[in-house]
């Protein structure tokens, strides 16, 4: 049932393309201590060197590819900070968006103690037909900096429109659902939720 | 612990041909979060999951996009009607140039 992953980047990699091991493990200092124990080498310093050594010889044989892959991440290209309206703006122009309280289940708790990790699910009532199918999920916050939290694209082969992640949220907040049909139809239902401590950092 | 890119996929032990199954899928990974100095943001490459492709049969069935306001560790989940036994695999795609896969086959029993 579980199953191990296929291809990964390795650490090696990783350190070519300038993410040192203290940015990757940080928040699990337990990784740092477990491989060399009371040696006195900690993993951290030898793939510190190894970085310095694998990075001289890496990242000059592919700077096409490594490059455009790097901007993906950067604030231009995380869109912009803005009221939920915007964004709402932004994504559907001025289509209607009709009120889909009555088809669509949203899964969220009351309240959320850790902002970081909220769960959430949406599903749609109605079947996924060729003809007739859901096309996209939209999941939304409306207090959050950057409103537009997920973007679920899905085709009939699914077979139910369902999906369900894990949000962070900055705040308490209303979380939105927005269900685009494949001829366009837009339906909105959300749920408001109760955040205690916020999970977006500052 | 975990390395950043492992992925977990869970699927029902029984399923009949036919059935619409719910499928839930996590990979290890920071998703970096935009820091904040003095009231701004940092401006950086943030290391986090964009791009997540499902694909059953080796056919393209759903793919997601996401950002930073996903949880660490990113947990998803959705379904797949499991019309012919075969390989259900899930593609995540970093910022970074991460490519980080996992399988799972759907069985009939």
């Amino acid at each position: 049932m579980t199953v191990p992953a296929g291809r990964r980047i390795t650490r090696r990699n990783m350190l070519a393309r300038g993410i040192t091991h203290c940015e990757i493990f940080d928040a699990r200092g337990s990784a740092n201590r477990t491989m060399l124990g009371t040696s006195g080498v900690t993993r951290r310093k030898v793939l510190r060197t190894l970085a310095v050594l694998g990075g001289l010889g890496i990242v000059g044989s592919m700077p096409g590819a490594a490059s455009v892959a790097r901007a993906q991440g950067h604030l231009a290209n995380l869109g912009p900070e803005e009221p939920v309206e915007s964004t709402m703006k932004r994504l559907f122009g001025g289509r209607p968006i009709g009120d889909g309280a009555s088809s669509i289940t949203i899964d969220l708790p009351l309240i959320a103690e850790n902002g970081a990790v909220v769960p959430v699910t949406v599903e749609w009532s109605g079947p996924m037909a060729p003809q007739r199918y859901v096309k996209s999920i939209y999941i939304v916050s409306d207090k959050n900096r950057r409103p537009l939290n997920a973007k679920f694209n899905l085709t009939p082969a699914v077979g139910l429109a369902y999906v369900g992640t894990n949000l962070r949220l900055g705040e308490s907040t209303d979380v939105r659902a927005v269900i685009e049909m494949n001829d366009g139809t837009l339906l909105q239902a959300k749920r408001a939720v109760k955040v205690t401590v916020g999970g977006c950092g500052g | 612990m975990a390395d950043i890119g492992r992925v977990r996929i869970r699927i029902p032990t029984s399923i009949k041909a036919g059935d619409v199954v719910k499928v839930r899928v996590l990979v290890i990974h920071p998703m970096e979060i935009v820091e904040r100095k003095d009231g701004k943001p940092v401006d950086k490459n943030y290391h986090f999951i964009n791009h997540v492709v499902v694909s059953y049969l080796d056919k393209e069935i759903a793919q997601f996009e996401t950002t930073q306001s996903i949880s660490e560790n990113p947990f998803f989940a959705f379904a797949v009607k499991a019309t012919e036994p075969g390989v259900l695999r899930v593609t995540f795609l970093d910022t970074h140039g991460g490519k980080y896969e996992g399988t799972a086959d759907i069985k009939f029993s």
